[in-house]
Parts: C-alpha cells; sequence; structure tokens
C-alpha cells in the first residue's frame, strides 16, 4: 500500500513540476549579469514598468499629425545577427516591436513582416517566443484589412512577455525590452521633429520627460548590472538636458456627464510644457547616440 | 481507518491531477483573468487597446494601478463583473496629487465605462472600489484614441 502511495505521490510531483514550461531552465541560466538579485520588491519594479505608456500612441500622434511613414527611421531587421547577448536581444525586442507598431498604423505590413520575424526570432533566443503567436499575425499583417486586429494581437503578446518576465523574476528583461521601446519612439519622434518642426512635436518631446524620469528609477534598482549601469550613464545626459525642460500641472476640478452609458469627462486641469528647440536638438542628438549604440 | 484516509488522499490526488485543478484554483473563486480579458471588446470603437487589469478585491477594499497618461489623447476605462452592470464596482482616476479627476460613479448612477480626454500630461491612479459588499471581482481594459 505504501509502495502504492509513494507511487501515486510521485507521479503527481512529476506532473505538477512538468507543467513549468521546458524553456524555463535554459531561460533562467541564459540571463546574464542577472544572478544577483536586487534586493528591491518586485511589486515595486513592476508597478512602475506597467505605467509606462505604449509607444504606439506616439506613433499614433505622428500620424494623426500628418508625418509622413518614413521606413528609413525604423532599425533594419537584418541587424538581428548583431545581437549576440541577452541585453541587447532585451532592448532590440522592444526596438523592434516599436517599429511593428509604427508600421501597423501606417498599414506598412510588407515592412512589418520583416519585423515579425526579427520579434519572433529574438524572443525564441530568449526563450519567450511562446508568447508570440507569429501565424495568427502573420496572417493579419498578409490581410491588411485587420490593422485594428494586428495592432491588438501585437499589444497583447507585449503584456504577456512583459506579465511573464515580471512573475518569473525577470523583470531587467522587462525593464531592457520596455526602454529599448521607448528609445525608438523617441527616435522617430525627435527625427520627425527634427524634419517638420511643430509646437505640438516639441511638447512631445518635453513631456517625455515624466518617462524618462520612471526609466531612470527602474534602472537604479540595477546599478550592479554592468550593462544596466552603462545604460544609466548614458541616461544621466539625457536627464541633464531634460532638467532645462519644466512642466508645471494646474489641478481645476473636472466636470462630468453620462452619455450613452459612458462618464464623458471634461478635465479642466491642464499642463504647460516649456521646451526650446535648442533642447529639442540636444535631445535629438543623445537619443541617436544611444540608440546607435544600442541597434549596432 | 488509516486505509480510508489514505484512500481519500489518494482520491484527491488523483482528482486534482486528472482536472488540472490546483489547491490555489479551488481557494480562488475571482477569474478576473477571465473578466479582463471580456473587457478588451468592449473598448468603444476607434480605441486602441494599451493595457487589461485584474480586479481581484476579494481581500481587500481598492485596487489600485497607475499609468502615465499624455495630454491630447482620450482615453477609455471600462470595467466588468460576471453580472449585472457593475455590481457596485467603481472606476476612478485621480492625479498625482490624488485629486479625483474622474470617476465610474456620477449621482449615485454607477456606468461601466470612462472616456477621459487628458488635458494634462502625467502619472494618474486607476483606482477599482466597491460599493457592494458582496462582489470585488472584475476585469477592467485601457485604451486610448487621438
Amino acid at each position: 500500500m505504501k509502495i502504492f502511495i509513494i507511487g501515486v505521490l510521485t507521479v503527481f510531483l512529476v506532473s505538477c513540476t512538468s507543467e513549468k514550461k521546458p524553456d524555463d531552465q535554459e531561460f533562467q541560466k541564459s540571463l546574464e549579469s542577472t544572478e544577483e538579485k536586487t534586493g528591491i520588491d518586485e511589486g515595486v519594479i513592476n508597478a512602475i514598468l506597467d505605467q509606462i505608456p505604449s509607444p504606439l500612441e506616439i506613433s499614433v500622434l505622428l500620424k494623426e499629425s500628418g508625418s509622413k511613414y518614413n521606413g528609413a527611421l525604423l532599425n533594419q531587421s537584418d541587424n538581428l545577427v548583431k545581437y549576440n547577448n541577452n541585453y541587447k536581444k532585451a532592448l532590440n525586442l522592444g526596438v523592434y516591436g516599436t517599429d511593428l507598431g509604427y508600421t501597423n498604423i501606417y498599414s506598412q505590413n510588407q515592412d512589418g513582416i520583416k519585423f515579425i520575424s526579427s520579434i519572433k526570432s529574438l524572443a525564441d533566443e530568449l526563450n519567450i517566443g511562446q508568447f508570440f503567436d507569429i501565424e495568427t499575425i502573420g496572417r493579419l499583417a498578409t490581410n491588411s484589412k485587420n490593422p485594428d486586429s494586428l495592432l491588438l494581437i501585437t499589444t497583447l503578446n507585449f503584456n504577456h512577455i512583459n506579465h511573464y518576465l515580471q512573475t518569473q523574476g525577470r523583470d531587467n528583461l522587462s525593464v531592457l525590452l520596455l526602454t529599448g521601446g521607448w528609445l525608438e519612439a523617441m527616435q522617430i519622434t525627435c527625427q520627425v521633429a527634427a524634419k517638420k518642426p511643430s509646437k505640438e512635436l516639441f511638447e512631445k518631446i518635453g513631456e517625455q520627460k515624466i518617462i524618462l524620469e520612471q526609466i531612470l528609477l527602474l534602472f537604479s534598482f540595477y546599478k550592479d548590472d554592468t550593462n544596466m549601469a552603462g545604460l544609466l550613464k548614458d541616461f544621466e545626459l539625457l536627464k541633464a538636458a531634460y532638467e532645462k525642460v519644466t512642466i508645471n500641472y494646474t489641478y481645476k476640478e473636472s466636470s462630468m456627464e453620462i452619455v450613452n452609458g459612458v462618464a464623458v469627462i471634461k478635465d479642466n486641469s491642464t499642463t504647460t510644457i516649456d521646451i526650446t528647440e535648442q533642447t529639442v536638438e540636444e535631445i535629438r542628438t543623445i537619443i541617436n547616440s544611444i540608440r546607435t549604440r544600442i541597434i549596432n | 481507518m488509516q486505509s480510508s484516509i489514505m484512500k481519500k488522499i489518494i482520491f484527491l490526488i488523483l482528482f486534482s491531477s486528472a482536472f488540472g485543478v490546483g489547491a490555489g484554483e479551488i481557494v480562488q473563486q475571482c477569474n478576473s483573468d477571465n473578466l479582463a480579458n471580456e473587457c478588451i471588446p468592449k473598448l468603444s470603437e476607434g480605441f486602441n487597446f494599451l493595457k487589461s487589469y485584474k480586479i481581484d478585491g476579494t481581500a481587500k477594499d481598492r485596487i489600485e494601478y497607475s499609468y502615465v497618461f499624455m495630454k491630447g489623447t482620450q482615453y477609455m476605462i471600462n470595467i466588468c463583473t460576471g453580472g449585472a452592470v457593475t455590481d457596485g464596482m467603481v472606476v476612478s482616476i485621480l492625479d498625482k496629487d490624488r485629486n479625483k479627476i474622474a470617476s465610474s460613479k456620477i449621482n449615485g448612477q454607477f456606468v461601466s465605462a470612462i472616456a477621459y480626454p487628458c488635458n494634462a500630461s502625467g502619472i494618474y491612479y486607476i483606482q477599482y472600489t466597491f460599493d457592494d459588499p458582496s462582489n470585488h471581482c472584475g476585469g477592467s481594459a485601457l485604451g486610448f484614441k487621438r
């Protein structure tokens, strides 16, 4: 009887542990510079990560402001071979993610397909490829009637990847992924602003100070990671440039009304963003320099 | 007696294995993941999906997330519960100083979504509270449009 029970328990335990994806052990091993735990509450890191907005918002702004699609602003999909460590892979997964979003917004699906392939490769190499539904994305990408579905599924896939990394205690990769995505969105915005300067774009660049502060906070948790500490130094330069940007917030009570079952808010609070053309140029130069090092 | 207990243990183990039911899942009765997913297609037309939020407040009075909203962008946050309308669940948006900017409860009336055209960039709190003590479970989705 005892032998039978031990047998059943063994089968049960094996069946439980086999639920863990086979990639997990390799994934754990494959991480570089992540052996040392930060000692910081992961909940705090994840809360900061969750509040960083999607780079899609900027891509939509660019399109709505009349800026034309420019594939030359994006990373090249064949740069993939250069990314030979997990630090670069995670950063460039974020970069390609933003590039894919940009092509989606402009319905440039032929360009998008190239990024899908690069994203899948990087995600596989980071052992998170199981969250990237390449078949569905490929099908939607070849059917330009479904740009919204394509956006939805890519956003969902990236959300799942981030959530998975965070629950696995590998939030450093999640930080890099989001940072790469943000940098690429900044780079696109700065290049567009240089070609076609506008107050709206300058303000958009200026208000990214809020995001930069959050990214700097995140990086401060990983000072023991050589790669991330190096990138933090670059971001300190960016921070110095952003110190010339002022954002003033004024709160005024908002009003609300119900329209078709939705509470529609009239926001009476305001922010004013003071940024000069010289500061935009300085930010553009620093962003371009950081981004060049990341993608090459 | 001992043999009878053993049989019960074996039955429970085999039952759990066969149906893939873990102890955690037996205890957890709030399927906030599903409810969050249900909310995504309920975002109004024209809104791009950004994030979904699980609202599992079975042991809490409120659930809070934060997000950076940007001036010039319109956001929509909706809530989904298993039951009728919002089951007393309220979503509110607070600014960084915790001033209330928006709420899905207006003059005692509950609605299932907020449309928030942001006029001031910054970090905001998305807070879920529960007027009905019997339901602290739901999901929510956030979308945006320009």
